[in-house]
């Protein structure tokens, strides 16, 4: 059996692991929401600033679900935790802001242009925990449980021993990040179903 | 077993798999010099469909490959419950809706061909295609399907060219995959499927066996490929050890090679850690220029039509090995049995992912 | 020419996102793309060669002329001085 061990949902204002809040956002601050939520972190890690939103929203969920649980990228080999993410939009944030770099004969900006992708956040998180298992990006209509259960389900069987899956939206201030991990044979916490994946994000802020 | 057949294919060379595929036969490219195409209004090399001139060529593309399958097959197996359709694309309709790239087309396709299930988009880089195609096999193998059609698309942009120019990975010349004097790419578009399923009888010319694949990631860099190959090197050796399949056993690769310097080097390495760095192998991309999100299905298809036909394609625009290990490139057509190939892909985000097709 | 290094670096630290560098930090000789230096990558140095367009009006066409003239703040300004008096 499968099993939702931790869960990080990321909104406009809060930050939230397994229905706790852990951070808020501060209003009349300087530094955006991400660099907040980054700093928050304590980490010292200077790539997370060439990153665009898509890849910064992946990257800060998957650092508040380690800092939960620190043992879980290291109780497996590194094959077999697989990288399972999805939204509506693409990578239209950083699209918009690329296509807007070369307006007007201006260069266009080759640091923008490679987040042209939306699984490049996949990459980020590959590169960051040294992550060589199975990767996929799909985008749907909405969040979809069922896609998320039946493909995590899928992976689980054929090789893969965890998931690390969510949905990143992100467009244009919007921010609408659910992250979980998903382990086999973990009794301790939520069987993988749909219900249990809405359950971890709907009594949250 | 799982099958794979009536592959298709709708690009510069042809508007069906028999046209393009003899166009490949014939060794003829689907790459011509575009007019000021490039950012700075210079002269591009691109394989463009230059007879079609449509708006939303993305949702046409799409919807004229699924038409065409549903004449290869029962039409009714597309709009049964039993049956997904998968789209492979890096940016689909991308200048038809930048915050919405596929929702409109996939609904068109939707209501065209009443689906009875929600198409699922794959959108992983250049590895789409081939994740595509391991996503539908792994969906029917666990029982949630009976078939899918796996398609592929993606369109020419100024969004895509520019982007590439930034990155000084435009060749000049139509490219030269693993050759010495290789530059860069040449972007092409089209729109390619396949049918997968897990009933033999569905279609109409015998299918090959489609063996479940994988994909694994670099963890190295998002946009450069590992200087050791090892995403490529770990999702070859897993493909191949979960079939119980051996290097030996494979007569073919379908690689690839976009001709950048840095791509084809990779391949070059992975494949001879592998040990297969004997083993006939070419790139299509110099026949259908780098299809990004369609590249996957579409070189499957034509190998495929390789396989159909024990031929072995000559690799365009290779003449003198330009890796530094060398592999088996084919210079020329020559006819050879070919029972199991593997086909390979590499995307930026440090994506690898592979298949092997084997007679029946 | 000091206050063109010190452009320099107020350039680059915005375009390449450089958040946690002050201009104090990067010495004028400090190896750009060295791990021990400024740690620049790829991606960077082709940012470099859209910032010569963008601040000095400089076209780059090669990136290969990038990798001499960008390998610390010094040959940059003297690359940008050079090629304005041509």
């Amino acid at each position: 059996m499968n099993f939702i061990t931790s869960c990080c949902r990321i909104t406009e204002k809060n930050c939230l692991i397994n229905g706790r809040i852990v951070a808020h956002k501060i209003e009349d601050s300087p530094e955006s929401w991400f660099k907040q939520l980054y700093k928050h972190l304590a980490l010292e890690y200077p790539k997370f600033y060439k990153m665009d939103m898509l890849s910064q929203a992946g990257f800060l969920a998957s650092e508040y679900l380690k800092k939960e649980y620190p043992e879980f990228i290291n109780s497996y080999a590194d094959d077999e935790i697989a990288l399972l993410f999805a939204n509506q939009e693409s990578s239209a944030d950083t699209d918009i802001r690329f296509k807007d770099s070369y307006r007007d004969h201006k260069s266009p900006s080759p640091s923008l242009f490679v987040y042209t992708l939306p699984n490049i956040v996949l990459g980020e998180l590959a590169i960051r925990n040294k992550l060589y298992g199975e990767n996929m990006f799909a985008v749907l209509p909405k969040f979809a449980p069922d896609f998320f259960l039946q493909y995590g389900n899928i992976l689980l069987s054929t090789g893969s021993k965890a998931l690390m899956a969510g949905w990143l939206g992100v467009l244009d201030g919007k921010v609408e990040v659910s992250v979980f991990l998903v382990e086999r044979d973990k009794d301790n916490r939520m069987p993988f179903s749909e219900e249990n994946m809405i359950k971890c994000f709907s009594d949250q802020a | 077993m799982t099958f794979i057949g009536a592959e298709e294919i709708v690009g510069p060379l042809g508007q069906n798999i028999q046209e393009n595929f003899m166009a490949v036969r014939e060794n003829r490219t689907g790459i011509t010099l575009a007019n000021h195409a490039g950012f700075n209004n210079e002269d591009i090399n691109l394989a463009k469909i230059t007879s079609l001139e449509v708006k939303n060529k993305f949702e046409y593309l799409l919807v004229d490959v699924l038409d065409k399958i549903s004449r290869k097959i029962d039409a009714s197996f597309i709009s049964s419950p039993k049956t997904i359709i998968v789209v492979s694309s890096t940016k689909g309709d991308l200048d038809r809706d930048i915050s919405n790239p596929f929702e409109p087309s996939v609904r068109a396709l939707t209501e065209r061909f009443e689906l009875k299930n929600q198409p699922l988009v794959v959108s992983n880089a250049c590895i789409s295609g081939v994740l595509a195609i391991n996503a539908a096999s792994n969906l029917i193998r666990a029982g949630a399907y009976d078939h899918a059609v796996v398609i592929g698309c993606d369109v020419i942009s100024d969004f895509v060219l520019f982007g590439f120019q930034s990155l000084f990975a435009v060749s000049a010349l139509p490219c030269r995959p693993f050759d010495k004097s290789r530059n860069g790419i040449t972007l092409g578009e089209g729109c390619s499927a396949v049918v997968i399923s897990n009933n033999k009888e569905i279609f109409e010319t015998a299918p090959l066996e489609l063996m479940p694949g994988t994909s694994a990631n670099d963890a190295n860099h998002i946009s450069g490929p590992s200087r050791t190959g090892e995403g490529l090197y770990r999702t070859i050796k897993r493909t191949l050890e979960q079939n119980h399949i051996s290097a030996q056993d494979i007569d073919f690769i379908s690689a690839h090679g976009t001709a950048t310097v840095f791509n084809d080097e990779m391949e070059a390495i992975a494949f001879d850690r592998m040990d297969m760095a004997d083993i006939p192998l070419n790139s299509l991309k110099g026949y259908f220029g780098h299809t990004l999100g369609a590249a996957g299905i579409m070189e499957t298809a034509v190998s495929m039509q390789m396989m159909r036909h024990d031929l072995l394609i000559k690799s365009l625009g290779y003449s003198e090995s330009g890796t530094s290990k060398n592999l088996n490139i084919t210079t020329e057509n020559k006819s050879s049995g070919l029972n199991t190939i593997l086909k390979t892909a590499s995307g930026f985000g440090g994506c690898n992912a592979s298949l092997v097709i084997r007679k029946l | 020419m000091d206050s063109l290094k010190e452009d320099l670096k107020k350039q680059i630290i915005e375009q390449l996102n450089l958040e946690d560098l002050q201009v104090s930090d990067i010495d004028d000789n400090s190896l750009l793309f060295s791990a021990e230096g400024v740690g620049l990558d790829s991606i960077d140095a082709l940012e470099l060669i859209v910032l010569m367009e963008k601040f000095y009006g400089i076209q780059v066409t090669n990136p290969d002329e990038g990798k001499d003239a960008f390998l610390t703040i010094n040959t940059m300004a003297d690359y940008i001085e050079k090629k304005r008096n041509q």
